[in-house]
């Protein structure tokens, strides 16, 4: 069974002056275990997506789509089923750890409290699991640092802690929302391996934002590739960096910088996103794409599936299920 | 037959930069553009019962190199480790505690008289473009005339400079006809970094300080904006100090690299050989950081562990050496010298000093 199932998710802030239409129908799977990667440009509506599948948006965005997980439908819980789920089956961590943490408690009191709150033990348990926790996401002197303020730590160590407090409960899903994007590069690599191998030892599902192709390259699985609101390709990473199939990720692959390409002019994308005033009725990437024809204006193209496990949304990758039905299994 | 016609107002378009023309090389090819020595810069925390002084930032400590005319220099380091201090020095935007500047053979600051460079030519021949593309315009002016602020201030006539605003929108991709009115908030940020380099470059300088100018874009505009300065640079004939954190940009578009750690030079050098064989052990630590861009072979190991340190407090002899997996004794004990590899390639480690005392230098004969 997947631990996440995401149908046609639908985001629409619309205030006195503005409405912006931040996801336009979003479908995601997730498996136990497995670590998915949204990658895209900012406003493309990684952060939005994330945070719907733990009810996090703000009351006034109108939210549609189911939204499962761990076979929860996260979009009917109660308040009182919410603060169960949230914590004890989902965690998030963000590119700012102060985000996620409060500035007046200890980072040893933050851990205890939030395992007390979703499990029946004593404070001294809660305390030793909090110890645990910051020996596990490789604090040094973790025992002193239990006293320690979330500003008395450094970026990295604040970012482990960060972490620590989120895994308190050993969440089946990890929500991860840049969180190396403010790092150092020394410092980031440190935080990506720590969080490979967190994943691997607890089997956790991993949904991990980023707009860096060389932080999905580390951690990933699985990449979706989002636009305007719309997941534009969807594969194995290993797929995705050596021969994407959308033309946006064809582009963004060859404007980031990366060793080998001094002396040569960069690949660019022409322009920059649309607005999201109106939701796009065609492909959203028309106007910067330089195969762009009236096939791609008609309609929203569909996600197409060229070979098992890959996706794309451009009308010039074939569909191999729709061309030969005899290979399409029952019922799909 | 033609009509008479007033002096100036029908200039060519190639002769309307000629009334605030861009200086003139001096020293030729071979002499540096700017030669710095021994920079410091710190700074005092304030704090304690009177507001004493207890302890100073060392954001800066004692940094020389050179900036070759035509060239760009990338600077690369961990956040703090004194890159922007660097920068506003090199700008004048901070006066530095100690050291030099000679700027094309002439010291900068001085006065006209006694040979120096006084400060007001030297602003005009070195500009700057920041991170934060707003920091730098004025949110209640039309961006054109956040453009043509410089050049009016440095005695272009008004109508003049408004053309010169409008000639520097048109070199950066922006059209005049479009752009010129509309104010920073109405930009995207690549659009706004483009005004910024338009107003960098409207008073013609020789040398432009570039600090982590693509950092906040995405990556789709920061391949534009790295072509536009690729650009520029041979248009106007540029030289460039290029400021950033990420290694990829840096090598693509340096041809010499310097690495900073905790306010200090770490190593020097052409962009290959950095890359390539970086003689600094904290060099080859950043490179080896990078994420690998293939998932098939990924990073098993961090190359370092823990954060940068504090420059308030900085560690004893090697300020690597708390980091350095090749840390010894010698290290804690003395500051290494700085190496030369010939050329032009130079670091700051004992392990490069022949006859440094570390297990890893080559032993001199006694
Ligand atoms: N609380 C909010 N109110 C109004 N608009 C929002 C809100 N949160 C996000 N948005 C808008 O939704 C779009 C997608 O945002 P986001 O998911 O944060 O992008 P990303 O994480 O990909 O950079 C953006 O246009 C953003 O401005
Ligand atoms: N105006 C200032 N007052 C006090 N400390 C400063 C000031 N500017 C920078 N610093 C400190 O100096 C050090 C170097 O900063 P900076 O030059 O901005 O580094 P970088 O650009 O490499 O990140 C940092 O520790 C920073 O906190
Ligand atoms: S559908 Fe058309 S416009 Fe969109 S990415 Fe494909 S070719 Fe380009
Ligand atoms: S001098 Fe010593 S501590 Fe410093 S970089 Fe060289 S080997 Fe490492
Ligand atoms: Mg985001
Ligand atoms: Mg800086």
């Amino acid at each position: 069974m997947s631990l996440v199932t995401l149908r046609d998710l639908r985001v629409t802030f619309r205030t006195r002056d503005r409405t912006v239409h931040a996801v336009n129908g979003v479908d995601l799977d997730l498996a136990a275990g497995e670590t998915l990667c949204i990658l895209g440009e900012s406003g493309s509506g990684k952060s939005v997506t994330l945070r719907a599948l733990m009810r996090l948006l703000p009351r006034f965005a109108e939210v549609q789509g189911r939204v499962e997980v761990a076979g929860q439908d996260v979009t009917r819980m109660s308040e009182g089923e919410l603060t169960d789920f949230r914590g004890r089956d989902v965690a998030m961590i963000f590119q700012e750890p102060m985000t996620a943490m409060d500035p007046v408690f200890t980072i040893g009191q933050q851990i205890a409290e939030t395992v007390r709150r979703h499990e029946r033990v004593s404070r001294a348990a809660a305390e030793a699991r909090a110890l645990e926790l910051l020996e596990l996401v490789q604090i040094p002197s973790a025992k002193r640092r239990l006293a320690a303020y979330p500003h008395e730590l450094s970026g990295g160590l604040r970012q482990r802690a960060m972490i620590a407090v989120a895994l308190a409960c050993r969440p089946k899903l990890l929500l991860a929302d840049e969180p190396t994007t403010a790092l150092d590069a020394t410092v980031q690599i440190q935080v990506l391996l720590l969080l490979r191998d967190l994943q691997k030892r607890f089997n956790m599902g991993v949904i991990f934002v980023t707009h860096d192709l060389g932080v999905a390259g580390e951690i990933a699985d699985r990449v979706a590739v989002m636009y305007a609101g719309r997941v534009v390709e969807e594969g194995p990473v290993s797929g995705l960096m050596s021969g994407p199939l959308h033309p946006y990720a064809q582009g963004l692959l060859g404007a980031t910088v990366h060793p080998g390409m001094r002396g040569k002019r960069l690949t660019t994308i022409p322009g920059a996103p649309p607005a999201l005033d109106r939701e796009p009725t065609a492909c959203a990437f028309a106007p910067r794409c330089d195969r762009a024809h009236d096939a791609c204006l008609a309609e929203v193209p569909s996600l197409r599936e060229p070979v098992p496990g890959r996706r794309a949304r451009c009308v010039l990758v074939p569909d191999a299920r729709a061309e030969s039905p005899g290979l399409v299994p029952a019922g799909v | 037959m033609t009509e008479p016609v007033a002096p100036g107002a029908r200039l060519p378009p190639n002769r309307r930069m000629d009334a605030l023309p861009p200086s003139a090389d001096r020293g030729g090819p071979a002499q540096p553009l700017l030669r710095l020595d021994g920079l410091v810069k710190h700074f005092p925390l304030k704090g304690g019962l009177l507001g004493r002084t207890q302890a100073v930032v060392r954001a800066v400590d004692g940094v020389g190199f050179e900036v070759r005319k035509g060239e760009t220099l990338g600077i690369v380091g961990e956040s703090g480790c004194g890159k922007s201090t660097t920068a506003r020095l090199l700008m004048r935007l901070l006066d530095p505690d100690s050291g030099t500047m000679v700027f094309d053979g002439e010291a900068v600051g001085g006065s006209a008289q006694v040979g120096g460079l006084p400060l007001r030519e030297y602003r005009r021949q070195v500009q700057m473009v920041f991170q934060d593309s707003y920091a730098s315009l004025n949110p209640r002016l039309p961006i054109e005339d956040s453009i043509a602020f410089a050049p009016k201030v440095h005695g272009l006539g008004n109508a003049e400079a408004v053309r010169r605003a409008r000639d520097m929108l048109a070199a950066v991709g922006l059209a005049p006809a479009n752009f010129a009115r509309r104010y920073p908030h109405e930009l995207s940020g690549g659009q706004r970094q483009r005004v910024n380099i338009a107003r960098a470059l409207a008073l013609r300088p020789r040398l432009v300080i570039l600090d982590e100018p693509v950092s906040a874009l995405d990556k789709s505009v920061e391949a534009q904006v790295l072509n536009l300065l690729v650009d520029l640079k041979e248009e106007f004939g540029l030289t460039y100090v290029f400021i950033s954190h990420d290694l990829n940009v840096v090598q693509y578009i340096s041809d010499r690299v310097l690495v900073m750690y905790l306010g200090e030079v770490a190593e020097i050098g052409p962009v290959e050989r950095i890359y390539e064989h970086p003689a600094h052990p904290y060099t080859a630590a950043l490179l080896a950081s990078r994420p690998s861009m293939d998932p098939s072979r990924r990073r098993t190991a961090p190359p370092l562990t823990g954060d940068p340190p504090n420059p308030v407090n900085p560690p004893s002899g090697c300020r690597f050496r708390t980091r350095c997996p090749h840390a010894e004794a010698v290290c804690a004990e003395r500051k290494p010298i700085m190496a030369d590899l010939g050329g032009g390639h130079a670091a700051s480690c004992h392990i490069a000093n022949p006859g440094s005392g570390h297990s890893l230098a080559e032993k001199v004969a006694a």
